[in-house]
């Protein structure tokens, strides 16, 4: 084994374990993007490093939830069922006043309303097009508040994934919802928007190996690193 | 493959399926070890109750995350409540004072008890078996391996609180999960 496969071990037992930051986590993504998936070498121990995050969960010793944590689950698996029909959701939104952002590309053109009403009705027929092929995921979005929900829709071959809502509440005055990505880099803010009445579509070029995407209500303008503790949409993938 | 695993698998299987049957039996193997790792990295029990209640819904709502091929699914499921869990206190620690027991990971008085969960007998034993894996860590490896796993510091700040350069950090990591990977495959083999 060549030493610089060595520092790729290091990279890899490291993210892992989740304790990569900065450089070190844009260079895993590099290597889990680019290297990892023609190395069997390197697939087989980054595999195995991962078993061994999952068994090291077992350290500390059990401790019961609180007894209120499975009833409140079951409350929220109802909601999964009602969010479970997106395609009847989308079809029957169809009819009903179209508004969309378009995002468009992670580093330029975000948070610009698409006030073109052609351009929005061709985002959504696009969306409406991947809701419905057959190898299409559609993941709802949980909701911290109760409020209507978004659904994220992609389909393999997709560099980019839809965000689908029907009557997004407005929010507060002054404030905007901002769209945040979760990698082992950390946050990064994808864009801005303001819903309208009808239906909200969103198209974000998704970057590789993201592991939740959250939705906040926070103040126009001002932004911090990460998602400010106003959550109001989420949803967590788990990096293969 | 052992029982424990194959019947995760059928679980998993009908989970797919919207099954809460299945989902309330995964939650009753797995809610205590995902609780008590969650309570491990937060040190809070408001915030282990949200990990591992995310934890269990995002099983619940995208329950093809799990791919069989890539391992068990209980080693998927607690991946992702540690992934979560980290994220919290990665998240929390602006937001709050936490208690700094860099020095001190161990568990706390008391912590070790928990008559109150029902595991299976495989699940105490391997357990043990991560447990004693962990004891044959040199010293330092299992620092460093215990302050990214349990106290979710990065490299970067594991270097600054133990005064080391970043790639001692590295390579202590890499040699303390190679050792407990052949310590944990030798008593596979002999399970």
């Amino acid at each position: 084994m060549t030493l610089d496969h060595e520092r790729i071990l290091e990279l890899l037992a490291g993210y892992a374990v989740r304790s990569l930051s900065g450089e070190d986590a844009a260079e895993a993504d590099r290597l889990l993007s680019e290297h990892v998936p023609s190395c069997a070498s390197c697939r087989e121990s980054l595999a195995d490093f991962q078993a061994l995050s999952g068994e090291l969960a077992l350290a500390p010793p059990s401790r019961m939830p609180p007894d209120l944590l499975l009833p409140r689950l079951h409350r929220e698996l109802e909601q999964r069922v009602v969010a479970r029909r997106p395609r009847l959701f989308l079809v029957a939104a169809a009819a009903g006043v179209v508004a969309v952002l378009g995002m468009g590309a992670l580093s330029v053109g975000l948070g610009i309303r698409a006030s073109n009403g052609q351009a929005k009705t061709a985002l959504f027929a696009d969306a409406l097009r991947t809701a419905n092929r057959s190898d299409a995921t559609k993941v709802p979005l949980i909701s911290s508040t109760g409020s209507r929900g978004m659904t994220e829709v992609s389909a393999p071959g997709l560099e980019h994934v839809y965000l689908v809502g029907e009557a997004v509440p407005p929010p507060a005055p002054g404030m905007v919802y901002r769209v945040w990505f979760h990698s082992t880099e950390g946050w990064k803010w994808a864009g801005d928007f303001l819903p309208d009445p009808g239906i909200t579509v969103l198209e974000l070029a998704i970057p590789t190996r993201v592991d939740e995407i959250r939705i906040t209500e926070e103040p126009e303008g001002a932004r911090g690193n990460g998602p400010a503790d106003t959550e109001r949409w989420s949803a967590t993938f788990l990096a293969a | 493959m052992r029982d424990e695993e194959r019947l995760d698998l059928e679980l998993h299987r009908r989970l797919q399926e919207g099954d809460r049957e299945a989902f309330d039996e995964l939650y009753r193997r797995y809610s205590g070890a995902a609780f008590g790792l969650a309570y491990r990295i937060t040190k809070q029990e408001a915030l282990a109750q949200e990990v591992v209640h995310d934890a269990f819904l995002a099983a619940w709502r995208a329950p093809e995350a799990f791919d069989p091929a890539r391992g068990t699914f209980r080693t998927f499921f607690l991946s992702l409540v540690h992934h979560r869990a980290v994220d919290t206190v990665r998240r929390e620690e602006r937001l709050r004072k936490r208690t700094e027991r860099v020095a001190n990971l161990e568990p706390e008085r008391g912590e070790d008890v928990a008559e109150d969960v029902v595991e299976s007998t495989y699940l105490v034993q391997r357990r043990k078996e991560v447990r004693e894996a962990l004891e044959t860590l040199p010293p330092e490896q299992r620092k460093v391996l215990e302050m990214a796993y349990f106290g979710g510091y990065t490299q970067t700040r594991i270097a600054e609180e133990l005064g080391i350069p970043v790639g001692t950090v590295k390579t202590r990591t890499l040699a303390a999960m190679r050792k407990l990977r052949r310590a944990l495959s030798r008593e596979d083999e002999a399970g």
